[in-house]
């Protein structure tokens, strides 16, 4: 019988073109409309590592004294001191952990070759590779040794050995960091993520970095951060031995837990040392503080989807909303002028729910004709989104999902207004319309 | 085959009460052709859509083949009028988007009928009717008395045993009047029963009963034993004023 529905309701569509095609333009508009900004939601509060969020946190430290105040929900910083940072990179426990923070540089081959370009890099661990899922082309991270004796080794990204070597393995091979060469050991594969959420102090949705380098170097190079650095009390700090030593927050941690339990001996072993530093006179704190934060609490606790991206979407809903008023009337005057029709029907033997199901898979037809032409629309609204600004380039696009999506709101929107239409029809009294015809 | 016990039918506006049919008593028995009379407005019509069960009714009893229909729901009741009953109505009722193939397949569909078996019926329908070769018609293609051939052949394909049809030549000349009237007839030899109403005092002659019916309720009830009688025979016990002898 569905099929049947359906050739009547392709019928239908072309008995009255014009309505039909009036009505898909409605829904067509305010699909395209929502899905755009929908989409630009979705994106933004997409999960960016599904298969292991739940098991990287972010780690945060209340390494201050009592009394101290910071501005996010729970008073504790969001990032940790260089010393911290160190320490716990380089304490052997039995878990993934990193450290790490953004510099940059400007990189050149020491000819007229390759134009000098400025690009930023990150400065880490060689475990931010397999705990972020970096997967390398050629190459890998750095050794341990490399690591030790703070060697000038670079990791790079494959669009940066696109540009410099033409898409050739190319480790092995040298570039220039400003003015220091360095050795290529790895080559990583583009990392396609909509959210940089291991660094939300620098730009929740800038891009990821290009260049990586050991986290020994920061102090080797006196590497200058390219992020943002806080502070909590005042500290005369004249060289860069003692920027290292302050109590500036500008490190970025991670560590990977796989269970409740490695949380738990995690969280233990924190404490402890916070309590440690405290009696090392660091900071005068009765209770150490912390927190740990796996990915999709660490989005939410930064507000990377602000109350501005809820409130478009629900506008946008709310205009879907006043394109289907127009849907509905619509659908009740071309339905109700086939009242003899369904008298007909109703008289041959047709019930009121087969009645029904009949013209519900006509608006739902509708539904789908306006989905398909609403994601057409929603390209082109997220092209006009994408054109504003750079930032946005990786954030307006519509994944699989929302594809999917699209037909689906637009269906059951149809259904929805539909609905009314449908039922009033399905109640028509056929003896009435069969004496008038 | 149809029994209707004091059925009542009342249309209630805000100011006025008016009654379509009252005591409205009538027993059809299987393979009868029941011609059905009566002056416009005078409940014929609300009778035949209440035996269609396109309509309800207000009080009374109405058994079809001994199922209560006022204890059906609304799809017990489209499932009983598909499966036992037949329309033919004045203004033919064709769905004017559908070929005639298509049309006459409408209630086979609701039935569930498998696609063979619905191209055979609709085929040998078709052909009874005379149209065989104008499936793919379109109804606006065919004259008047075609069209109603063809929803005579709508009302035959699903098989019925009751066949109502309301004045199915009011819209013919009648030449085509006689042709569809020997169509019916034919089609109640062949074992349906059918309730016909008409204005047309010559083709209720042709119908072995008639009933008549006047301000809702059944005012004559003749039955017609023979064929050779060629005008309305009123009943003398209710009409005491007729004269038996002019008949």
């Amino acid at each position: 019988m569905f099929v049947h529905y359906l050739d009547l309701a392709w019928r239908s569509f072309k008995r009255t073109p014009l309505v039909s095609v009036l009505m898909v333009i409605a829904i067509a508009i305010g699909i395209g409309i929502t899905m755009t900004s929908l989409s630009v939601y979705h994106m933004m509060a997409m999960d960016p590592i599904p298969h292991k969020s739940d098991k990287l946190h972010a780690v945060q430290l209340k390494a201050m004294d009592d009394g101290e105040e910071w501005w996010t929900e729970d008073n504790i910083p969001t990032q940790i001191t260089y010393k911290d940072a160190m320490f716990l990179n380089d304490v052997d426990l039995p878990f993934r952990k990193t450290a790490s923070t953004r510099t940059g540089f400007t990189v050149h081959m020491n000819s007229s070759d390759v134009k000098p370009f400025l690009e930023s890099a990150r400065v880490t661990s060689s475990e931010f590779f397999p705990m972020f899922d970096l997967p390398f082309l050629y190459g890998g991270a750095w050794t341990e040794q490399q690591y030790q004796s703070a060697s000038p080794v670079v990791v790079i990204s494959q669009s940066i050995n696109e540009k410099l070597f033409g898409g050739e393995n190319s480790v092995g091979k040298q570039v220039y960091l400003d003015d220091q060469v360095f050795q290529i050991v790895g080559v990583i594969k583009e990392w396609d993520i909509h959210t940089k959420y291991y660094d939300l102090n620098n730009g929740a949705f800038n891009s990821t970095e290009n260049l990586f380098i050991p986290l020994s170097l920061i102090e080797a190079n006196e590497l200058a951060t390219w992020g943002n650095t806080n502070g909590w009390k005042f500290e005369e700090i004249n060289t860069f031995q003692e920027r290292l030593n302050s109590e500036l927050l500008w490190m970025q941690f991670w560590v990977e837990l796989n269970n409740a339990q490695d949380k738990q001996a995690f969280g233990d072993y924190l404490n402890n040392y916070l309590s440690e530093q405290a009696t090392l006179g660091r900071f005068e704190r009765e209770s150490p503080k912390f927190a740990l934060r796996d990915v999709n609490e660490w989005m939410a606790y930064n507000n990377v989807v602000s109350e501005d991206n809820r409130l478009l979407v629900g506008l946008s809903f709310l205009f879907l909303t006043v394109c289907l008023v127009n849907i509905l009337a619509l659908l009740l005057a071309k339905f109700l002028r086939r009242a003899p029709e369904i008298g007909v029907r109703r008289a041959l033997g047709a019930s009121k729910s087969q009645v029904f199901a009949q013209h519900l898979v006509e608006v739902s037809m509708l539904g789908f004709f306006g989905g398909i032409v609403g994601i057409g629309i929603a390209q082109l609204g997220l092209w006009g989104v994408r054109s504003t600004y750079s930032y946005f380039s990786a954030l307006a696009t519509m994944d699989i999902s929302m594809l999917l999506a699209a037909p689906s709101i637009a269906i059951v929107s149809c259904l929805i207004a539909g609905a009314i239409p449908a039922w009033l029809v399905c109640k028509t009294q056929p003896a009435i319309y069969l004496k008038t015809q | 085959m149809l029994s209707m016990k004091n059925i009542s039918k009342v249309y209630q506006t805000e100011k006025v009460r008016t009654h379509a049919l009252r005591d409205f008593d009538l027993q059809v028995n299987e393979g009868e052709f029941i011609a059905v009379t009566g002056p416009s407005g005078s409940g014929k019509t609300t009778f035949l859509n209440i035996a269609g069960m396109l309509e309800g009714y207000s009080s009374g009893e109405y058994l079809l083949d001994d199922v209560n229909v006022g204890q059906l729901s609304d799809n017990q009741r489209a499932d009983l009028r598909n499966q036992k009953i037949g329309f033919i109505f004045q203004g033919f009722n064709l769905i004017p988007d559908l070929n005639l193939y298509e049309n006459v397949e409408v209630p086979l569909r609701y039935r569930g009928i498998k696609s063979a078996e619905r191209k055979r019926r609709i085929e040998e329908c078709l052909e009874k009717v005379g149209l065989g070769s104008r499936a793919k018609h379109l109804p606006q293609q065919l004259s008047g008395g075609q069209q109603q051939r063809v929803a005579i052949a709508r009302a035959l394909a699903g098989q019925p045993r009751f066949l109502l049809a309301d004045e199915p030549t009011g819209n013919l000349d009648s030449l085509m009047a006689r042709q569809v009237m020997e169509l019916l007839e034919e089609i109640n030899r062949d074992g349906a029963t059918i309730v016909m109403v008409t204005h047309d005092p010559e083709l209720a002659r042709r119908a072995p009963r008639n009933i008549q019916v006047v301000d809702g309720q059944l005012a004559d009830f003749t039955l017609y034993q023979s064929r050779e009688k060629d005008i309305l025979t009123p009943n003398p016990q209710l009409n005491p004023s007729s004269n038996p002898a002019e008949a």
